[in-house]
């Protein structure tokens, strides 16, 4: 099987992989992509999210059947050459994470939103975000995702350059 | 070594651990270059600092970054006192010397009265219990990341092993330049003195043979880092998914296993009766029977070449599993299994009828006041199991191989995790090598070393392979180790100016004698049993944690009497985020304000009223109050709640304000005020108290743990929810500002909300809730 990740494609051996193992696993154990997190494996948490074709989806419960031939794109793959994305941006002015553990989760779908709703209210957030976080960031998730809309409204000015 | 063992067993059944600085020789954990020798020429100049050829510094790390923020701060305080810029300063776990043990968190675990240990009053035993647990844990040098403590702990050690590595830098540029050494200044990293200018790196290794005289670290008013509110040096890793926590080691040939343990707490395995089934499912290596430690349930693990492998596989084992035994051996029925309902009803009995137990506070004759009182009032208050629910599952990856064993662990007791595995392995300590990874989370859980010793289990049946062992979701939420049930019955009497009720305003009328009977299991004992073997005493001796938050609460009531009684329950407890505190707040804060609306007084003014030696409390009430805008109007439908309490050295008030959405309680706002003593960096304070508040509001809102049979009921999120991002409440945080030592934030921000939000709860419907979770129907 196939698996395009972040624009690069992997052909995974058929003794690593099945076409009903979830993503994440093949992610984390096959791909060694292990910001992609597991946290309950029923697509309650949220931790394992990632986006196909654009769209945030519970990879713990997604089989690679399904993502055949699709583009999947992981935490790894969220900044651009240019730089990080605006909500990575945003999440660390707003210094969001504390454990961390299910902040790629939260960053991939809070970059969905701000795909779909550049400006997102606090309704929209509520409804999109439905990840869980045990440390209590979800303040602070709401006003990073609410910095980065302002950013990337103000996108003619250049993010500032944060990591290393 | 038997007589040590002996005496810190017998001031463990006296209690367990508690500081006193004026006690501590904080000289005595600056510790020798060679505590922390490092590769490719660094040189270490203590125990705890090392300079890198390039001038940066190096810092040993001996607490787990768990979210609390940790791995910045202990790293600020280095950066300060070295005035080097902070990405210049980087971590390393540290190694198993006893220099890096946490000494605050065991003494911090003495049950004094807080009168008793008040500075220049300490009783002798006060004042002898401190020494001598400070100098058990300082020789003992138990590396434990918990109880709020890594700050205060490390405050002293940490900035003067910093302070003397600046004073042999500077001594060694001062010899080398034929100045005082004076003269010489650290400067953004950088020796100067005139015109010149070194790096660290380069005057170094003539620092090594430099014995500084006399060192002070630095006066507040010297400090420039310290206080300030620097970015998190863990953030930029956790926002691109690079951050490697427990679940994400991988070492070259990694094989992966998932556990499945007994489903009754303490359950055996009887026959495994489709192994050879399972053994031919693709992936599969190996099936393996994992054994009861350290307070874990027996269970098996199923190796495999991924995750998702293992994972099918192990649910296909079909595996009798047996019920714990009686007497005689024979698997006890259901009904006589650990049934939480029938915990619960027998701790409220305990509290209210019981006359025995353990007492922790007496003052004045609380019973001759009851006898001869105008008035009273009691209550009883309950509060169920609760588990950790960690987002990263329990998991830990260890590699046996030619007699040397490597754990990459996750967790928060790294010295006892050291040790344990070693024994479990047969291999001599010395040939352990421990990578403690970042924790997904940790609030207590990762105190244990059940994950650890399975861990290890699974590598011996693999030698030369490292694996890695996760637990579904379902098993961590079932086999936890819960923060106990527990029950308290409270009594408040008043004298004769009861009469007078109503008639002096919003202060109310002075309470003359409160009464707590509180019961419950103890959890320090079954830890130490679990975790600390050698050291442990009986099961249910007198343990801080019972009581904490109540015995010690700092209301001036004249009469007063405060007795724990300690119960013996099957469900596994431990530490869970404030512990004995994430209760007794709820108990003991949401009484007062029974007691306040029962002299219809303001809660505010009420508690303020018996606070008047207690300036701290106070002010702190006050911030809460004034940023809340405690007794202004608010709109229909919405009320306030205000709760007060002391942890973990920290005083932190919060103002909750709710509504009800169709039926059910909604937090809108939540203001907090914290005196946590010196504040090293505000934004993680107020990060903290933000966290605990969401963390005390999930288990005020929706927590609990039912056992049945033996079995826990919940499984995962959805039947054991959290609070989510759409019912979170803006949150304030107000910080008091304090030149005292600092204390701790990880934890007190949890125990004020479940009250604040009961009382406001009070005010809105006249409905006083004293059962969490809150349940209005």
């Amino acid at each position: 099987m196939d698996l395009k990740v972040n624009g690069k494609t992997h052909a995974l051996r058929d003794d690593q992989a099945a076409p009903d193992m979830p993503l994440l696993w093949a992610l984390r154990d096959v791909l060694q992509l292990t910001g992609t997190k597991f946290g309950c494996g029923i697509g309650a948490c949220g931790a394992c999210t990632v986006h196909v074709d654009g769209q945030a989806v519970r990879s713990c419960v997604m089989p690679l059947s399904a993502v055949q031939g699709r583009e999947v794109r992981t935490i790894e793959g969220l900044a651009s050459p240019a730089g990080l994305h605006a909500l990575q941006t945003a999440w660390v002015a707003q210094q969001v994470p504390q454990c961390g553990y299910c902040q790629s989760g939260m960053l991939m779908a809070a970059a969905d939103l701000l795909a779909r709703h550049p400006q997102p209210t606090d309704a929209q957030i509520d409804e999109a975000i439905a990840n869980l976080c045990r440390c209590g960031t979800y303040p602070r998730v709401r006003a990073a995702i609410h910095a980065a809309a302002r950013a990337q409204g103000a996108a003619a000015v250049p993010a500032p350059q944060v990591l290393r | 070594m038997k007589r040590r063992t002996f005496v810190l067993s017998a001031l463990g059944g006296a209690g367990l651990l508690v500081v006193g600085w004026g006690v501590a020789p904080q000289r005595s954990r600056l510790g020798k270059p060679e505590d922390f020798a490092g590769s490719q020429g660094d040189i270490a100049l203590n125990g705890w600092i090392r300079i890198t050829a390039q001038g940066r510094v190096v810092m040993a790390m001996p607490r787990a970054e768990m979210g609390q923020g940790v791995h910045t701060a202990l790293p600020m305080l280095v950066a300060d006192e070295l005035d080097v810029p902070l990405e210049w300063v980087s971590t390393e776990t540290a190694g198993p010397q006893s220099i890096y043990g946490n000494v605050a968190m065991f003494v911090a675990s003495l049950p004094f009265h807080p009168r008793s240990t008040q500075p220049g009053q300490e009783t002798v035993a006060a004042r002898t219990g401190q020494w001598l647990v400070g100098k058990l844990a300082r020789e003992l040098g138990l590396s434990v990341t918990g109880g709020s403590s890594s700050v205060t702990d490390a405050w002293e050690p940490v900035r003067l092993a910093a302070a003397t590595a600046r004073a042999q830098l500077v001594a060694a540029a001062a010899q080398r330049w034929g100045v005082p050494a004076a003269e010489v200044q650290i400067l953004n990293g950088t020796l100067q003195h005139g015109a010149r200018r070194a790096h660290l790196g380069e005057l170094a290794k003539a620092a090594v043979r430099i014995q500084p005289e006399q060192v002070r670290p630095k006066t507040a008013a010297q400090r420039k880092l310290i206080g300030q509110a620097a970015l998190r040096r863990d953030v930029p890793a956790k926002v691109t998914g690079q951050a490697v926590f427990g679940i994400d080691v991988r070492p070259p040939g990694l094989l992966f296993a998932a556990v499945r343990m007994a489903p009754m707490l303490g359950g055996r395995m009887g026959a495994l009766r489709n192994e050879a089934e399972v053994l031919r499912m693709p992936g599969v290596q190996k099936c393996l029977r994992l054994g009861a430690h350290a307070g874990a349930t027996a269970g098996v693990a199923v190796v495999a070449h991924t995750t998702w492998h293992a994972l099918r596989a192990v649910q296909a084992l079909d595996v009798q599993w047996l019920a714990p035994a009686d007497d005689q051996g024979q698997p006890r029925p259901p009904q006589a299994l650990a049934d939480s309902d029938r915990i619960l009803q027998a701790l409220v009995h305990e509290a209210k009828e019981g006359d025995g137990g353990t007492t922790f506070h007496s003052r004045g004759d609380a019973a001759q006041a009851e006898a001869q009182a105008h008035h009273q009032i009691e209550a009883t208050y309950q509060a169920p199991y609760l588990a950790h629910a960690t987002m990263e599952p329990m998991n830990g990856t260890a590699l046996l191989q030619d007699g040397r064993l490597t754990l990459w662990l996750p967790t928060q007791v790294p010295s006892q995790a050291r040790k344990l595995a070693a024994k479990a392995a047969g291999v001599d300590e010395a040939q352990v090598l421990l990578h403690v990874t970042l924790l997904g989370g940790g609030f207590g859980r990762r105190l244990e070393v059940d994950y650890v010793l399975q861990a290890m289990e699974a590598a011996k049946a693999m030698p030369g392979r490292p694996v890695q062992i996760l637990w579904p979701r379902e098993e961590d939420t079932t086999h936890d180790f819960y923060r106990p049930a527990s029950a308290a019955h409270l009594r408040a009497s008043w004298g004769a100016d009861w009469g007078s009720a109503g008639a002096v305003g919003a202060v109310g009328v002075r309470p003359q004698s409160l009464r707590i009977h509180s019961a419950g299991d103890a959890i320090t004992p079954r830890w130490m049993a679990r975790t600390l073997p050698a050291l442990a005493g009986p099961v249910d001796m007198p343990d801080k944690t019972a009581m904490e938050g109540m015995f010690d609460q700092p209301y001036a009531i004249a009469h007063q009497h405060m007795r724990h009684a300690a119960t013996r329950n099957e469900v596994p407890v431990g530490f869970w985020r404030s512990v004995g505190h994430s209760h007794h707040a709820f108990f003991i804060e949401s009484f007062i304000d029974e007691m306040a609306a029962e002299s219809k007084a303001d809660p505010v003014a009420f508690r303020l009223s018996l606070l008047a030696d207690m300036p701290r409390h106070a002010a702190v009430l006050r911030l809460a109050a004034d940023k809340a805008g405690w007794g202004a109007p608010l709109a229909a439908g919405r009320a306030r709640g205000v709760a007060l309490h002391e942890s973990f050295g920290s005083i932190v008030a919060q103002v909750a304000e709710v509504t009800l959405d169709k039926g059910a309680p909604r937090v809108h706002r939540v203001v907090v005020a914290v005196d946590c003593g010196t504040v090293v960096n505000p934004d993680i304070v107020a990060q903290q108290m933000e966290s605990g508040v969401i963390f005390g509001l999930t288990a005020a809102l929706h927590g609990r743990i039912d056992v049945k049979g033996g079995m826990v009921q919940q499984k995962s999120f959805p039947d054991y929810p959290l609070l989510g991002l759409a019912q979170s409440p803006v949150i304030e945080t107000h910080i008091v500002p304090s030149s005292l030592p600092p204390t701790g934030v990880g934890e007190p921000g949890t125990p004020p909300i479940a009250p604040a939000v009961a009382n406001a709860l009070f005010a809105l419907t006249g409905k006083r809730l004293r059962a969490l979770p809150l349940r209005l129907v």
